[in-house]
Order: structure tokens, then C-alpha cells, then sequence
């Protein structure tokens, strides 16, 4: 399973994101795994409907169906997310963050050149 | 690469252009970008560490790089070729997740010194514009009506979900 939670497209989890009723499954399964016959009840859709946002889900490998041929419990998985949330927002904070230790390397590298030039050129 | 964009996308809507002014002369900065050992020490925001950094620094030569977040696990790997470079001037590649579907980007970074000081200018192409709409903030905002703070605390409800079941 890790690999493939991995291995996920970030544009699959931003795309299953992008709709309020999946966020709400997935803030409902936050609290604890469900059937699907649960998740139909607080979202007042069919189960058809569950089931379609499920698939999503499923593809985007934010949640798992578990064995149990009966009842096939739904459980989140975050790994994806907690992967999106480190892009989230976010191209340009990502290198809004960078940038800014670059200027901190940068001036380690600085002072790392000063020292060398002043080995160079003698005791 | 912006050959396969739809022709409807034009380019102007799909880039996005980060600068950034420094108190260093570009032969340092142009360093720091062409080297695994520099790359490790700056790339990557704060708590997403390069754990894998490959790198062949030449035209034609390939690139890639994966971040390890605070889960512990490494993220999907990145990379792409070196189309150009011009010591202490500009650094061309394309760039991309190593996901199926993921789309691509040409990345351009330009090293322009003055007087001492350093600009540098990163200006990204997306494949399209969805592609730029999902890595950009204000784009991703705009896409999905729904304000960044809910999933926030998604993530949050997630993260202690799973923390209890570790």
C-alpha cells in the first residue's frame, strides 16, 4: 500500500480535493473508518453518488476499501494529502522558502571563500 | 512542454515568474544551483529535505531530486533535463513528478548581477493552464472556491487520525 499511496498523481489529489462533498467524506473519515451505507446517511446523496466520490477518492489513494466483502469499510489514508500539503498553495511559497535559505547558504558560501582566500595568501 | 499545451492555452496564462535580489555575486548563486552538495543545503522548503539528488550538470543531462516530509516518507521524485546553461547566467530545464498524467514544466533562471547584487528570476511555463491553476496559490484558490484554511484543518484531523492509529 505505501507504494502506492507514493506513488499517487498530486494532480489526482488536488482534482479530488476540488470538490466540497469529498471533502467532507474525507473529514468524516478523519474521525474513523465508515461503510458506505454510513457515509450515505449525514450527505443526504445516493448511494450511487457516494460511491462515484468514493471512486475518486479511492483513485486519488486518499481513502482504502477494506476487505470484508460485506461491508467494505472506508478508511482515509493521508499520506497523499500530507504529500499535497507540502505543495499546496504553493509553487511560489515553495520557493519563496527556498530562496530564502539560498540567501542563507549563499552567504555561508561567502564566508566559506573569504576563509579560503585568506589561507591562500599566507600566515 | 508548451508544444503539447492547447493551442487555445497562450503561454501568458500558464507561467508564473518568482524574483528574488541578493547580496551575493551570481558566480556563487549560479555555484549553489550546480552542485548536489550545494542543492541539499537550500532546495526545498523548511522540513522537506532532498533525500534524493541526482544530478548530471550539463546540457542534456538529467536531474532528480525527492523531499522527505515531516511524515518521514520520501515524496514522489521530480526532475527533467538541463536544456541550457550559461555559467553565471542562466540555467534552463524541464521539470516534472514522476506520477503518470503529471504534467510538465520549463523552468528558466536567470542570474543578472548589478553592483554587487544578484537577481534572480525563475519563470516557470506549465503545461497548461489547470497544470499552472494547481501549483499556484491564487490560481488554486480561484479553481476550487474553497478557502485553504478547511483543508488545513483537514490535514490537521488527518495527521492526528493518524498518529493515533501508528
Amino acid at each position: 500500500m505505501a507504494d502506492g499511496a507514493i506513488s499517487h498523481s498530486l494532480d489526482r489529489v488536488f482534482a479530488a480535493l476540488s470538490d466540497p462533498t469529498r471533502r467532507a467524506i474525507l473529514a468524516r473519515l478523519a474521525e474513523g473508518e465508515a461503510t458506505v451505507s454510513e457515509l450515505v446517511e449525514p450527505f443526504g446523496f445516493s448511494q450511487p453518488t457516494i460511491s462515484k466520490h468514493l471512486k475518486v477518492l479511492e483513485g486519488a489513494g486518499l481513502v482504502a476499501r477494506g476487505r470484508s466483502a460485506q461491508f467494505r469499510p472506508v478508511r482515509l489514508n493521508a499520506v497523499p494529502l500530507a504529500a499535497a500539503a507540502g505543495w499546496l498553495g504553493n509553487y511560489e511559497q515553495f520557493w519563496a522558502e527556498s530562496l530564502d535559505r539560498l540567501d542563507d547558504y549563499v552567504k555561508v558560501m561567502q564566508q566559506k571563500e573569504k576563509r579560503n582566500a585568506r589561507k591562500r595568501t599566507g600566515k | 512542454m508548451p508544444a503539447s499545451a492547447p493551442a487555445s492555452e497562450r503561454e501568458s496564462e500558464r507561467e508564473v515568474t518568482i524574483t528574488r535580489v541578493f547580496d551575493a555575486p551570481a558566480r556563487l548563486l549560479f555555484e549553489a544551483y550546480s552542485k548536489p552538495e550545494h542543492i541539499k543545503r537550500w532546495f526545498g522548503p523548511v522540513g522537506w529535505p532532498v533525500t534524493l539528488c541526482e544530478m548530471d550538470f550539463r546540457v542534456g543531462g538529467k536531474f532528480r531530486f525527492a523531499m522527505t516530509g515531516p511524515s518521514g516518507r520520501q515524496n514522489t521524485p521530480f526532475g527533467g533535463t538541463y536544456r541550457e546553461i550559461i555559467p553565471d547566467r542562466k540555467i534552463v530545464y524541464d521539470n516534472g513528478f514522476e506520477t503518470k498524467g503529471a504534467g510538465r514544466m520549463l523552468v528558466t533562471v536567470s542570474f543578472d548581477e548589478h553592483g554587487g547584487h544578484t537577481t534572480i528570476t525563475i519563470h516557470t511555463v506549465f503545461e497548461s493552464v489547470a497544470m499552472r491553476n494547481s501549483h499556484v496559490s491564487r490560481g488554486f484558490e480561484q479553481g476550487t472556491n474553497s478557502g485553504l484554511d478547511q483543508l488545513g484543518e483537514l490535514a490537521a484531523a488527518m495527521a492526528a487520525q493518524e498518529a493515533k492509529s501508528a
